[in-house]
């Protein structure tokens, strides 16, 4: 019946130990992927540019190469972004105006369009040329046509410049990253909605551009745009050695607020610098303490358990001083005596970590979903991570500072509004609660490393005990 | 043959130093029934641990068949009450968890006796106590305290020792029951060709002895 029991308790403190292993690492896990998933991308944008509304001195290549220049700086992708208005191209918009273009009031409109090249940042522009008025106010308007500029054409192919899904290359090939040619990769909408094709050309700026590429990011917003060279982008808009935005890659993420930090420095008030590093820390932070609980009751139950089998092992040998003393007088060696009690208090925890485990299992996905419901998880976890995802269509891909709505997404109904960088959470689709509790190969190396120093230290004050039992005052007491 | 020569042993308490044997000397010829009958606290238990190697005596030593067995070191002594001495206890002391059986067969595996041969070894001394095969089977607690005494004495002689002492044999039993178990180690001593010393304080076992002595104030004396 005492053995019964002392396996229980054991097995009451594996269970938690067990638990709190795998409570460990699901947040660890968990704590990872959120890492992994923002990345190790910061963003860089002139101070008050904001998006489509433009605004901000642009930043300059020499900044920029300081910024490359900066240690645990890996890569450096630079953008201009520009607008064709239908004045300056040949090409027209695939995408149509949409209501808020309908309601336009041209005296509102900011429009730019001079034969010199300066660009308008707007995204709406009336369409000139004496065309008859389309609605009640005298105006219609055209969409106008978004032209990055980049230095790192891979890089903005998959998401990071142009504020689309992730792009493919359909035919053609991306650009050189340091060409200064009038070529230029197309969106899928765009090149069908102009009939353009490899090694089709258009105008842009007075000048003719020769289509390398055609890409399909699965977004009608994104698939509308171009992607032209740094250089010829600076060059045909008139804005040399201008840039609107870049993106950053630090070296390794655990870098990214330290590269953050010296980009501020460098660029001094010329900049928005932001990455998710600091958002995440503190969206983090109620797993981070889960991690440290989960931890400190882990070694806690522990060394819980190896007291309970340290002293009732004390206990049974005290109990059994006699029977001890009756073996050493008949001739047994402490070794054989020890080996005997070292074998039953392995069996205690053999049997408590069978049950502990089982238990621990059982217990472990509840108990950690109310460490991380207590440390106040849930709320930052649904709020806080939940909204950036980017929908079909573009949606809010914010200004300079790749500010995102903090849930849903503002996902227009068809078009919408690029600004010049935007950050892209699609990684952030989980929500912290949704933590993945189970038992793995090293969660079952750890319990059964822990089962072995129980077991150690339940026996070694058992067995020093043994050793100094004389036989002689114990048949003398009698 | 047991020699014991000028045997001291003292203990020191917070009262001050206890003399438990003062002076001890005796010889007993194998296949001999020894008592040694003394009051309480006389010495006598004290006397017999250092016989036992249970305890190290002060001064003197101990000799069976020639070999001093006084200076021995802790693994000596061990190996010495495994191989060469057997123990009967008052309270019987078999292990409670165990079968008569393999309470005999736990002697014969501290000595070393051969694995395969233990069995049939632990039910002859069985058999010779006067204990049948469901009896060896059973545990100490269905068991009469003669019975267990049996056990403990088939115990003791199994691993063919040249010494058995046993401390107040018969204790526990009724007289009837310890007159037999008297006669049984004096049988066995004789079949067996081992010493065989009982302390104990009852005359009537005393008298049963090839040779008797008492032990007052820690000194040995042989009586007639």
């Amino acid at each position: 019946m005492r053995s019964v029991g002392v396996v229980i308790i054991l097995g009451v403190a594996i269970a938690l130990s067990i638990s709190m292993l795998i409570a460990r690492d699901a947040v660890s896990n968990k704590i990872d992927s959120v890492r992994a998933s923002t990345g190790t991308s910061i963003t860089v944008s002139p101070k008050g540019f904001f998006g489509f509304q433009g605004g901000g001195t642009p930043l300059t290549n020499k900044e920029i190469e300081g910024i490359v220049s900066l240690p645990h700086v890996r890569a450096v992708q630079a953008s201009l972004s520009e607008r064709l208005s239908s004045s300056q191209t040949n090409l027209t918009s695939p995408t149509p105006p949409g209501f808020l273009g309908q309601q336009f009031d041209g005296g509102n409109s900011n429009t730019s369009n001079s034969s010199s090249g300066s660009s308008t940042r707007s995204g709406l522009t009336p369409i000139t040329g004496g065309s008859t008025p389309s609605n009640t106010r005298g105006f219609s308007f055209a969409t106008e046509i978004r032209v990055i500029g980049t230095n790192s054409p891979g890089t903005a192919l998959v998401g990071g410049a142009n504020g689309g899904g992730t792009e493919t290359l359909t035919s053609g090939k991306a650009f050189n990253a340091t060409s200064t040619g009038n070529v230029a990769v197309v969106g899928a909408s765009l090149a069908s909605t102009n009939k353009l094709k490899v090694g089709s050309t258009f105008t842009a700026w007075g000048k003719t551009i020769t289509v390398v590429g055609v890409y399909n990011s699965g977004s009608t917003f994104a698939n509308s745009e171009i992607l032209m060279p740094l250089s010829t982008v600076q060059t045909l808009a008139s804005a040399t050695n201008e840039v609107t935005g870049a993106t950053v890659q630090a070296d390794n993420i655990s870098n990214v607020t330290l590269v953050t930090t010296e980009i501020t420095k460098d660029l001094d008030s010329a900049a928005d610098v932001t990455s998710t590093a600091s958002t995440v820390a503190s969206e983090l932070a109620p797993l981070n303490s889960v991690q440290t609980i989960s931890t400190y009751t882990l070694f806690g139950a522990v060394i819980g358990a190896a007291l309970i089998l340290l002293l009732s092992m004390l206990m049974i040998v005290r109990e059994r001083r006699r029977e001890i003393g009756v073996l050493k007088a008949l001739g047994a060696p402490n070794r054989s005596i020890i080996a005997q009690f070292i074998a039953e208090s392995t069996t205690f925890t053999v049997l408590g970590s069978l049950v502990g485990f089982l238990a621990g299992i059982a217990i472990s996905s509840p108990i950690t979903s109310a460490l991380v419901n207590a440390s106040g998880g849930s709320t930052s976890a649904s709020q806080g991570f939940g909204g950036f995802v980017h929908q079909n269509g573009g949606g809010f891909t914010g200004g300079g500072s790749g500010f995102a709505p903090p849930s849903g997404g503002f996902a227009p109904p068809s078009g919408g509004f690029a600004g010049g960088q935007g950050f892209h959470f699609g990684g952030f689709r989980n929500t912290l609660t949704q933590l993945h509790t189970s038992a793995g190969w090293s969660t079952l190396a750890y319990a059964f490393l822990f089962a072995v120093v129980i077991a150690v230290v339940g026996s070694t004050f058992a067995t020093a005990t043994i050793t100094r039992i004389r036989p002689a005052e114990v048949l003398r007491s009698e | 043959m047991l020699k014991v020569d000028h045997l001291q042993k003292s203990f020191r308490t917070a009262a001050g130093d206890v003399h438990a044997v003062v002076e001890a000397s005796f010889m007993a010829d194998s296949g001999q029934l020894v008592a040694i009958i003394g009051a309480s606290g006389s010495g006598k238990s004290t006397l017999l641990s250092l016989l036992g190697l249970l305890d190290t005596p002060d001064a003197g030593s101990i000799e069976i068949n020639g070999t001093e067995l006084a200076q021995l070191d802790a693994r000596g002594r061990t190996k010495y009450r495994a191989q060469r001495v057997g123990f009967i206890f008052q309270a019987f002391n078999l292990i409670p968890n165990l079968t008569a059986l393999e309470n005999v067969k736990l002697a014969l595996e501290f000595s070393n006796w051969d694995k395969k041969d233990r069995g049939a070894r632990a039910l002859d001394m069985l058999t010779m106590v006067g204990l049948d095969e469901e009896k060896a089977r059973r545990r100490p607690n269905r068991l009469s305290g003669g019975e267990q005494q049996r056990v403990a004495i088939a115990r003791a002689f199994a691993a063919q020792p040249e010494l058995i002492l046993a401390d107040e044999p018969t204790g526990s039993l009724d007289r009837q029951t310890g007159q037999k178990i008297v006669e049984l180690l004096r049988s066995t001593a004789s079949r067996e060709n081992t010493t065989v010393l009982i302390v104990t304080h009852d005359e009537k076992v005393a008298a049963q002895a090839d040779r008797r002595f008492e032990i007052e104030d820690g000194v040995l004396r042989e009586i007639d």
